[in-house]
């Protein structure tokens, strides 16, 4: 996204209340996190969209940082320059978080085939998932079980993403979720 | 066993473990690694489910919002109690605010995957 696209975005009204690119850190994660808390607050979300806007938020900065951290090591802060931006739109009203990060072609594939699991199931099924995954990652002590994309599945109302091609090797990823506001809390 | 008192931070919750069997975990839960977190709370935990042969344990879980690895984390948390129950009465309240219709839910899919631990869903 070019700067003047960012400038137009808020000019039409579509409000961003946080975006960051560039390395993240659990501090930094935390800084913004507050950040958000204060906007939801001045803005007056209901509990049930912002605690949705929050862990959706956590999962998709928290991968990136690991994502980051497991391909690059100690390089990680030079290389992985992750860009994640939350914001609203009206008329209706809804909420979005975008992540954006390069991953290799290998991870693509792999979420490719995560995601096409995850489309086109209904909250029902996506809970039964998230249990099942997450009694089978029993011993998976290091990750989430794999239930990090199905929990923030379960919490939006639409999710989109592309693969944009840098070289062979690698893509932007760019994955958005989509929470609507429902019209009685208008 | 000496109780354990681990204050809140920006990202991880308050915990207090008592040999009185009074527990807490309450706050945001989402900890860079979180199983390096909550290493040391398990570690009590099992030290002293291991060395009691019976005890009343009422844990008050009040989580606001967590990261998947904190969910992870607390479903084998009620699988280490969940194996004694047999010898040990185990109350687990899972306090939510009523907005907060994921926490509740979180609540319920938890009681769905421990049928026979006493989980209680209580509002604040």
């Amino acid at each position: 996204m070019k700067y003047n696209e960012l400038e137009a975005l808020l000019e039409e009204g579509k409000i961003i209340f946080l975006t960051y690119g560039g390395f993240l850190t659990q501090s930094l994660i935390a800084g913004m996190i507050d950040a958000l808390e204060k906007e939801v607050r001045s803005n007056d979300l209901s509990t049930k969209i912002s605690t949705h806007l929050f862990t959706i938020f956590i999962e998709l900065a928290q991968n990136m940082m690991n994502y980051a951290k497991a391909k690059y090591g100690s390089d990680a802060e030079r290389y992985a320059k992750g860009l994640i931006i939350v914001g609203m739109d009206s008329d209706p009203r809804y909420y979005y978080v975008i992540s954006r990060n390069i991953v290799d072609a290998s991870d693509k594939a792999k979420l490719t085939e995560h995601f096409e699991e995850l489309e086109g199931l209904d909250k029902e099924s996506l809970r039964a998932l998230y249990r099942a995954k997450r009694k089978a990652g029993k011993e998976k002590h290091h990750q989430g079980a794999g239930i990090g994309f199905v929990e923030i599945v379960r919490r939006c109302d639409a999710f989109e993403y592309t693969f944009t091609p840098i070289d062979t090797e690698h893509y932007y990823f760019t994955f958005k979720t989509i929470i609507h506001q429902p019209q009685e809390s208008l | 066993m000496n109780p354990i008192t681990i204050e809140a931070t920006q990202y991880t919750p308050a915990i207090r473990l008592d040999p009185s069997g009074a527990w807490l975990i309450a706050g945001k839960s989402y900890p860079e690694n979180t199983f390096e977190f909550y290493k040391p709370v398990m570690h009590w935990i099992e030290v002293y489910l291991a060395q009691t042969d019976s005890a009343d344990i009422t844990l008050d879980m009040e989580i606001v919002y967590f990261n998947s690895s904190s969910s992870k984390l607390f479903y084998d948390l009620f699988d280490l109690l969940d194996a004694k129950r047999s010898t040990h009465k185990i109350t687990i309240r899972w306090l939510y605010d009523p907005q907060n219709e994921s926490a509740l839910e979180a609540g319920e899919d938890f009681i769905a995957d421990f049928e026979f631990l006493n989980i209680q869903l209580t509002e604040k």
